[in-house]
């Protein structure tokens, strides 16, 4: 679908849409699968050459993250594990075969030709949607929510698939009409459209963590997509306004019920609500007890049934309660690595689509790490936002380790220190 | 480098603006709002969570992960100068609760019915103390077996009903038991509920008697099991350490027992005060305020007590009733002050011998009273003792004289001389409570003020600073520090302190210290039982009658309320116990210390210095009166008989014409005065009666001869020389008894004559 080039402005900014245009359509000629030439390996001998390998610091930096993430995962687990499956090593037996099959996935994901994608974005977004009627007409689960399509071995979240198919679609839409991103139409109209459809779906589920995050990736994909920033202004204005009404309405009823116990954890007011606040309170405990240098890999005592799963969304205070301040300002520290890494690599990708969707893609890992900590140290209310790489869970492992291998395809027709 | 071409490219001024420069700006604003405000917001709240709120949050985390289990200590003895026991703790048990790990309501009240019902609690109460969410509630302490007999059956039951028996636990406690009751009760002191320690030596050695409460601490996940690892401590408890006493049990009840007579015989309405102390130690051999309270039983006040509080309105009693426990409480002994009255002469004598002020010719002249600047201030003798020897004027407790060897020391003298004697300092004793002395303060003591002072009259000290001052002046001159704990052991038995003697300095020289000696052993020899006599042993001593001063109401039927008090030292030849007796506002039929505290001192003197095994030291006068021990003549013929008792110095007669004593009475070892009578019976007759005739103010020398016209015997008792008279007899006047039969007569010091102070 090349752009119609009428419709351009007038004038010289035809050149450089011309240069990415050309190298939008070198790049759909090639094949399905990247196979880098013997020649450009010989010639751009370098550890870190994009263009013809993946980019290897950013895959260093993921497979540390993944490598701490799942020792992390069995220190907090097994505890757990050993309570509820007998079995000390059920979470790590699980997330490992995950892992071999997420990393699996994503070496086939970096050889696959990611602009290949361009064409079954609508496709994808397409899927999302099916997957996220199919969780609301299958049976609840627990506390009466509907976000898991079970399938056999792992269950599939098809929130997690709404999130790539956002990001996806939206990389898909910018690079394909950029010129007229600056329209509302283009622009506003698509964003709303898409984010307010699925938000409808998410809400019946629920599942407002959902939302949040794929409200905050159409935004960011609009934004860098060349929305005209006081549209992001009014929008915020109406969020902030629609907010209020639905607390008014009590349409946030089961939000607000997680949140009322919000930023009260360590007050005890009433028994229900302390209760409601167990799992936020332990949190809390966990991360006090770290201190500065934690209290030792393995160490934690958190982990003995007082955070209920511990494995999940909040891994991380058992992290710092292991690992202290220090250990969690160094991973931390790793996963902005990664985020700095997977935007800048993008930035120097050849098209406007590889851009787009691997800042896409990198910025979801940094605003889940982000609302994560924020959950579970009491400043956001506690809903289930998971950490990257350190939450149990298959579907989304794989998902993520899928979006990763989009990345590192995108990197290897980057032009990063291609001189 | 990419950039440098587009920058390089003829449209710059586009080009800024185009879509890849913006793509750029807008990822550095994305970089900045993630990594930079997302992700320090991230690592600003860890780091106020771990370094700010950490230890706040570490604590909460370890109190809900540890189960927490207390192991009392318990708590050390304490026991007397001999090892007997004065306080120990025996075991009871404690009922806790782990109460998390009830699942359920029904467990919950299933619990709280039967714990209400075996300790005799509220059963709302302990159902409330079931809903709490921790491992550790106290439902009842200091239960006896019975009841945690019980509470294991209603365990086993619960364990078999509802599965929840393992939430109950029975701990072990300690309760304090005083064997003794209320013996030496404002020594020793007691505890509280918590075993803390709340007067006395219970108070005051807390630290040591308490030991270190043991710890069992279990990491608990939140189902109340055992973490599966390493994360149990044990912290055993440490058992407090026994306390041994200076106190002698067997002085303290002889003080104790005379004490508490006098109290009943004079009527005294403050209590009185009987400190024995070791003189060449400071250690305290007895300390007595009677009457003491049940140390088993201390919030009950005695039964008079309890009367008159419920006379007072409602409103009323209670305020009362925590003030007659603090009064009773009291340790009078160090917590009181009083006016020393004459028995203070003993410092002042001391104070102008070592001055060197009195020399073989000092004369002090008495004309019934002195006139100081405007005061006359009277003598006991209004008529006056004339002209005295520094000894006579001792002897004769003269006021006016004292005036003048007060006034020979000059003030600043007698202060310098009373600090040094400890009375402006506490003592220093290991005992809570003591009272700070009230005396003229520097350059306010005129000389009026001292001559009161010299003989004891408006100032304050403790009864302790007192036998304290005696002690220094009958041993060399050393002011000691008197202590009650000799040393303490832990709980296996090693010794970890003992208490040395103190010497905090020397007032007077050894010299002046003999000579005072002499003069208090003058005084009884001079004054006889009114002045503390004790037949066959050199005691020496001091009697006193302070008024008292500055009393809001006067409670006795005198003219004022007085302190009578006597303060005496044995043996005087080479001192050993200084004793110190006073009644506080005696309402009975005297006040004077000669007659009601002197007695006391010989009644205690006399049983208490067998005790110390000091030997005696009998006068011609006391041997004349001294008890015999009736012989053995039974079994021997009758011409044998009478010639032995003959031989023994007893009158025998014999009844009946057989030619063998087959009985006698007084029987073999019966103590008897000399010269007593023995009937001698050689047939089986029946003794022969006689009518008890009364010796009731009769002398010693009188009751002998009384006794034999009547046909009976006597066995002296008390203070029979000197001039005492018989006050008691042990079987009454006109009873009928059998020929010989011996009477006890009990003399005390006649107390229609010789008020010498």
């Amino acid at each position: 679908m090349a752009p119609n080039r009428k419709l351009l402005y007038k004038g010289d900014v035809n050149r450089i849409y011309d240069d990415e245009y050309k190298a939008e359509q070198s790049a759909k000629k090639e094949k399905l699968f990247i196979r880098p030439t013997r020649q450009r390996k010989m010639k751009n001998a370098k550890w870190f050459a994009i263009g013809m390998g993946i980019d290897l610091p950013f895959c260093i930096i993921l497979l540390i993250l993944l490598t701490i993430g799942t020792i992390m995962m069995f220190s907090a687990s097994y505890a757990f594990a050993y309570y509820t499956q007998n079995d000390s090593y059920y979470f790590l037996i699980r997330q490992l075969i995950f892992i071999a099959v997420g990393v699996f996935v994503m070496g086939v994901m970096s050889f696959f030709n990611y602009n290949k994608l361009h064409k079954i974005a609508p496709l994808v977004l397409g899927i999302a949607y099916v997957c996220l009627l199919i969780v609301l007409v299958l049976p609840a689960g627990d506390g009466g929510v509907r976000r898991w399509i079970p399938l056999g071995m792992f269950n599939i979240q098809p929130s997690e698939i709404a999130k790539f198919a956002v990001i996806l679609f939206f990389a898909h839409w910018a690079s394909k009409y950029y010129d007229k991103m600056q329209l509302a139409k283009f622009s506003v109209l698509p964003g709303v459209i898409v984010f307010g459809s699925i938000a409808m779906l998410l809400i019946l589920e629920p599942h407002y963590s959902g939302i949040v995050i794929i409200g905050m990736l159409t935004v960011l994909m609009l934004y860098i997509g060349g929305m005209k920033t006081k549209y992001l202004l009014i929008g915020g204005v109406i969020l902030v306004g629609l907010v209020l009404v639905l607390a008014v309405t009590g349409g946030l009823s089961y939000a607000m019920s997680r949140m009322d116990g919000w930023g009260q954890a360590l007050e005890y007011t009433t028994e229900e609500m302390w209760q409601t606040t167990w799992q936020t309170r332990n949190s809390l405990y966990a991360i006090g007890s770290g201190g500065l240098w934690g209290l030792g890999l393995g160490q934690s005592r958190q982990k003995y049934l007082y955070l209920p799963e511990p494995q999940n969304d909040f891994i991380f205070a058992i992290v710092v309660e292991e690992l202290g301040l220090i250990g969690a300002a160094i991973i931390l520290l790793i996963f902005a690595l990664l985020v700095w890494r997977g935007i800048t690599l993008s930035l120097r990708s050849k098209d406007k689509f590889g851009k787009l969707l691997g800042i896409g893609l990198t910025s979801q890992i940094g605003i889940q790490v982000v609302l994560n900590i924020l959950v579970i140290t009491d400043w956001l209310p506690n809903t289930g936002i998971s950490l990257p790489f350190f939450s149990y869970g298959g579907s989304s492992l794989i998902m993520l380790l899928a979006q990763m291998g989009i990345v590192l395809s995108i990197s290897r027709t980057a032009n990063i220190e291609r001189q | 480098m990419e950039d440098n071409k587009k920058k390089s490219t003829p449209p710059k001024k586009r080009a800024d603006k185009g879509p890849n420069q913006r793509l750029r700006q807008r990822t550095a604003v994305l970089i900045i709002l993630i990594l930079v405000v997302g992700f320090g917001a991230t690592l600003l709240r860890l780091s106020f969570l771990t370094m700010v709120q950490g230890s706040e949050l570490q604590e909460k985390a370890v109190n809900q992960q540890l189960s927490d289990t207390v192991l009392t200590a318990k708590r050390g003895s304490i026991y007397d100068a001999k090892g007997t026991t004065l306080a120990e703790s025996a075991s009871v048990w404690q009922v806790v609760l782990a109460p998390i790990n009830f699942t359920n309501d029904e467990q919950r009240q299933a619990a709280a019915k039967g714990l209400s019902e075996i300790l005799g609690l509220d059963y709302e109460n302990v159902l409330e103390k079931t809903k709490q969410q921790n491992y550790y509630t106290v439902v009842k302490r200091k239960i006896e077996v019975e009841q945690r007999d019980k509470v294991i059956e209603l365990q086993e039951k619960l364990t078999k009903d509802y599965d929840c028996g393992a939430v109950i636990q029975l701990l072990d406690d300690y309760k304090r038991y005083y064997p003794k009751d209320d013996l030496a009760s404002c020594v020793i002191g007691f505890t509280g509920a918590d075993e803390q320690g709340l007067e006395g030596v219970e108070y005051k050695y807390d630290d040591y008697l308490s030991g270190t409460p043991g710890r069992i601490v279990t990491a608990k996940n939140a189902r109340g099991t055992n973490m599966p690892f390493q994360f149990e401590q044990n912290v055993e408890s440490q058992d407090g350490n026994n306390i041994y006493l200076t106190i002698d049990e067997g002085i303290q009840s002889i003080c104790e027992k005379h004490m508490a007579q006098a109290i009943i015989d004079n009527n005294v309405l403050n209590r009185g005060v009987c400190i024995a102390m070791d003189v060449n130690t400071g250690a305290i051999l007895a300390m007595v305020t009677a009457n003491g309270y049940n140390l088993n039983d201390p919030y009950t006040l005695p039964t008079d007590t309890q009367l008159k509080i419920k006379e007072l309105p409602e409103k009323e009693q209670d305020a009362e009733e925590s003030k007659s426990l603090a009064a009773m409480w009291r340790n009078k002994c160090v917590a009181d002050t009083y006016m020393p009255g004459s028995v203070f002469k003993m410092c002042t004598a001391s104070m102008a011998l070592e001055e060197g002020k009195i020399t073989d010719s000092s004369r002090f002249t008495c004309g019934g009273y002195m006139r100081v600047e405007d005061y006359d201030i009277g003598c006991s003798v209004t008529s006056g003792h004339g002209t005295q020897t520094f000894l006579e004027s001792f002897c004769h407790s003269c006021n006016p004289a004292f005036i003048q060897i007060g006034q020979l020391v000059g003030i600043d003298k007698f202060r310098d001389y009373y600090t040094a004697f400890g009375f402006s300092e506490k003592s220093g004793i290991d005992l809570p409570g003591e009272a700070d002395d009230s005396f003229w303060p520097e350059g306010e003591m005129g000389m009026v003020d001292l001559a009161v002072a010299s003989f004891g009259q408006n100032f304050n000290i403790t009864p302790l600073s007192m036998i304290t001052a005696c002690a220094a002046v009958c041993n060399g001159g050393y002011v000691l520090q008197p202590y009650v704990v000799s040393k303490i052991t832990d709980s296996h038995g090693n010794v970890i302190k003992t208490m040395e003697k103190k010497v905090k300095r020397q007032v007077i020289s050894n010299e002046t210290s003999k000579k005072m000696c002499d003069m208090l052993a003058a005084y009884p020899e001079a004054n006889g039982a009114s002045g503390g006599y004790v037949a066959g042993y050199k005691t020496g001593g001091k009697t006193g009658t302070s008024e008292k001063i500055g009393v809001e109401k006067k409670q006795s039927s005198f003219e004022k309320d007085y302190i009578s008090s006597f303060c005496g030292i044995a043996p005087t030849d080479d001192p050993q116990i200084a004793l110190l007796v006073f009644l506080d506002t005696p309402d009975g039929g005297a006040y004077y210390g000669s007659q009601i505290a002197a007695p006391i001192f010989i009644n205690i003197m006399t049983e208490l210095l067998p005790y110390l095994e000091i030997k005696t030291d009998y006068s011609d006068e006391d041997l004349a009166y001294l008890n015999v021990s009736m012989g053995d003549y039974t079994t021997l013929s009758v011409d044998e008989a009478l010639k032995k008792a003959e031989a023994d110095g007893f009158i025998a007669t014999v009844v009946g014409s057989g030619s063998t004593v087959l009985s006698q009475i007084p029987t073999v070892s019966n103590q008897v005065a000399a010269g007593s009578s023995v009937v001698l019976y050689t047939e089986g007759n029946q003794p022969e009666k006689v009518t008890v005739p009364s010796f009731i103010g009769c002398a010693a020398y009188e009751a002998n001869s009384v006794a034999l016209e009547a046909g009976v015997n006597v066995s002296y008792n008390g203070a029979v020389s000197a001039g005492g008279v018989a006050v008691a007899q042990s079987i009454a006047e006109g009873a009928e008894v059998s020929r010989g039969t011996v009477i006890s007569v009990t003399f005390a010091a006649n107390t229609s004559e010789g008020n010498s102070d």
